[in-house]
């Protein structure tokens, strides 16, 4: 457990830091709690600064957002994220930026991760990262009009520009002598649309190039100009289908921190609870759908049928099987009555046993192994590189887990442990999330004796009249597939003044291509794109271009997946061979 | 490997049939789902508390004149989060338990309230009289002309 004085003694490293190398450019610090630091610097120096926090003093870096303050002040501002996770802080560099447009030093050199973050500041604020290595758009889609920044605050939320349909994006020349295999704009395991463009060398992968954003739906455009803050709360959980509890969540406690509310413990007790059955429900879903993508669909339908009381549970306590919509700022809206704890204790140690059965049959099936077993490798420098998180960053060993470093709710009063494998592979992210299904029923034990013990009822903090404008909250929840990041500056007319999300995936996704490792052979893309978890999907179709001769091939998805399983069933023939 | 292959099929068997044969037989929900919007017209006051802090804002308020007032809720829009019920005081409206309500027709999930409303004598803006004597006051409360 780390203590506010750890936390103090990081802030103040980090501060002396800085203020020791930028001096007069740090222009203002702000600690609004023990465990969060603002440092406000001027845009010459923001790479230096990214550089002290990320290299120097190992910070893990979060995500970057761009704010348009010209109604308040007349400028811009961007802020970049860090954290650092052994000392329970999270820090922000703020950086005021003048002129119009505004220009800043890129970080992305120094912080690969950064890398779709700016892209994204560019494209929806018109702040130019100067020095990024890739200036193509990001979220905005092609033929979207020139000098028009959605997320400004003079771009009226409902505003529908017209397109130029003759612009296409420019995807990256493929290496000479390649071929390249397109998957998408509809993904064959991810829930979103999204394009890679990969290219092969017969069967190898040797590169690829990225295409997504096609579904980017202005949520955070939505939330800072026409909402109000609890019914924000509503739509933030709808950011994921899977696994909207964690958002809403995340939003809740960002604009708590913001406005200074303390939640009645019953409440956090009760968010906990229902985040551990999020978790249990979406690993168990990742895990059968992972084997479906390998030819298991035997491991697929058993999972699913193991999952689906946890469902019925949710519904039960929450009265929707999905969107549980138990959030409200202040605290949670649904009691959990004594009567349901017991089929709340039943219905998770069904769970445990069966997940128990069926992780032992499978664990022993060599085919199965073999597939996940040196594929998608993603070393520990490479996780902190691309910022990834989850699962995906803990099959590298790296035990980062917002439950423990950054305590939120009840997890401080909960015993689990970090489960870490040192694989690097697809295999140690499987075991990372089998494994974690024990952790949650564990935790979902000791939530429901605690609310035992807990009198019954006191569910809501008071609000005050006005959640007071212009202050910054930040917060974070660990996610099934990583962290989930809000950050909420406050505005007035009761709604924030912006609103940033990053999804774990945002991060995960960058991390991808650099699993494909040389060697990496097409039917093996699927598990590994799938092993981080990016919200599967199925696939549209699958086109593979002979750059030579021009020639396109559609690979459908049946293709795609036959591809993935012919793989598993010859290793199963050499294997059987072999025995 | 041939034990595990083992294994599988005796965890298989044991699961047996789970699917139910639904919609065959009725899977009634549970109390404390949320279903359908059900909104008891006589009691609503229109208040507008539930279109005030309805997240997709399906709940449109129109006031035609300083005593009459339309409240128009576009179900179709609706994501069943129970938050009109959660605030208003008068309990005329609630999730119900019933989920069967896909419909090849939007005007199926439509309701539309016409409401006679106390004026405000300095802003001029409709309110909901405090009690249901001062409501029978209202001008226009008993007419039913078209409108
Ligand atoms: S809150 Fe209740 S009384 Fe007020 S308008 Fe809505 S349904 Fe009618
Ligand atoms: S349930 Fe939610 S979305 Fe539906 S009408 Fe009520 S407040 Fe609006």
């Amino acid at each position: 457990m780390v203590t506010i004085e750890q936390s103090t003694e990081q802030i103040n490293q980090a501060v002396a830091a800085l203020q020791e190398r930028l001096g007069e450019k740090v222009r203002a610090i702000e600690q609004p709690t023990p465990h969060r630091l603002y440092v406000t610097i001027d845009p010459d120096v923001v790479v230096q600064a990214a550089d002290i926090l990320f290299n120097d003093l190992r910070a893990r870096y979060l995500i970057s957002a761009g704010m348009d303050k010209r109604p308040l002040n007349g400028g811009f501002e961007v802020l970049h994220f860090f954290a650092f996770d052994r000392a329970n802080v999270r820090c922000a560099l703020v950086i005021p930026l003048s002129g119009d447009p505004p220009r800043i030093p890129s970080i992305t050199p120094t912080v690969p991760a950064a890398g779709w973050a700016e892209r994204e500041f560019r494209d929806l604020f018109g702040i130019i990262p100067e020095g990024h290595p890739d200036p193509r758009p990001l979220a905005l889609p092609d033929g979207f009009p020139e000098g028009l920044y959605p997320l400004r605050k003079d771009f009226p939320y409902d505003y529908k520009p017209p397109l130029d349909h003759s612009k296409t994006f420019p995807f990256k020349e493929p290496p000479e002598g390649t071929t390249v295999v397109t998957v998408g704009p509809f993904f064959p395991v991810l829930e979103e649309p999204s394009q890679w463009r990969i290219f092969v060398d017969g069967e190898i992968v040797v590169g690829w190039d990225y295409r997504g954003f096609y579904n980017h739906r202005a949520i955070e455009k939505l939330g800072d100009s026409v909402l109000t803050y609890n019914q924000v709360v509503f739509l933030a959980e709808r950011i994921c289908g899977i696994c909207g509890c964690v958002h809403s969540t995340s939003y809740c406690q960002a604009v708590e921190e913001a406005a200074g509310i303390e939640v009645p413990l019953r409440a956090k007790v009760i968010r906990t609870l229902i985040l551990e059955l999020e978790r249990i429900h979406s690993h168990l879903l990742w895990l059968g759908l992972a084997c479906h993508i390998l030819g298991f669909d035997y491991a697929f339908m058993q999972s699913w049928r193991i999952r689906e009381p946890v469902m019925w549970l949710a519904e039960y306590l929450t009265g929707s099987r999905k969107h549980f919509s138990i959030n409200l700022v202040g605290g949670v809206r649904r009691d959990i009555k004594k009567e349901q704890h017991q089929r709340t204790l039943e219905v998770v140690g069904k769970i445990e046993r069966e997940t128990k059965e069926l992780a032992d049959t499978l664990l022993n099936d060599m085919p199965l192994i073999a597939r996940l077993r040196g594929t998608g490798i993603f070393t520990p420098e490479e996780v902190r590189l691309t910022g990834a998180v989850g699962p995906t960053a803990r099959g590298s060993g790296i035990a980062i887990d917002v439950r423990k470093d950054h305590p939120y709710a009840a997890y401080d009063l909960v015993e689990f442990d970090v489960v870490t494998q040192d694989g690097c592979d697809n295999l140690a992210r499987t075991l990372v999330r089998v494994y974690e299904i024990f952790e949650s029923v564990k935790i979902v034990r000791q939530c429901i004796k605690m609310l035992q013990e807990l009198p019954e009822g006191d569910l809501m903090a008071e609000l005050p009249e006005e959640i007071p404008p212009y202050r910054h909250g930040m917060h974070a929840v660990e996610a099934p597939r990583g962290e989930v990041f809000h950050y909420v500056f406050t505005g007035e007319n009761n709604r924030p003044y912006r609103w940033r999300v990053r999804a774990p995936s945002y991060q995960n996704i960058q991390a991808v291509p650099v699993m494909f490792k040389p060697g990496t052979t097409i039917a093996d893309v699927p598990i590994t794109l799938g092993s981080v978890d990016p919200c599967f999907s199925c696939t549209e179709r699958m086109e593979v271009i002979d750059i030579r001769s021009g020639e396109t091939k559609v690979l459908t998805e049946q293709e795609l997946y036959r591809l993935s399983r012919e793989k598993t069933a010859e290793l199963r023939k050499q294997l059987e061979g072999g025995a | 490997m041939v034990d595990s292959k083992f294994k599988q099929l005796l965890l298989a068997l044991r699961a047996g049939k789970v699917t139910f044969a639904y919609p065959f037989e009725p899977r009634p929900s549970e109390p404390g789902f949320r279903g359908r919007v059900v909104v008891d017209t006589d009691k609503c006051t229109g208040c507008g508390g539930c279109a005030d802090v309805c997240p997709t804002r399906c709940i449109r308020i129109v006031d035609v004149s300083p005593t009459y007032r339309i409240i128009r809720r576009y179900l179709e829009r609706c994501i069943h989060c129970g938050r009109c019920e959660d605030v208003c005081r008068y309990g005329a409206v609630w999730l119900d338990l019933e989920y069967e309500i896909a419909t090849t027709s939007k005007s199926d999930l439509f309701i539309e309230q016409h409401l006679f409303m106390g004026s405000c004598s300095r802003c001029g803006r409709c309110y909901v009289p405090p009690n249901p004597l001062d409501r029978l006051m209202v001008v226009g409360f008993r007419k039913d002309e078209e409108v």
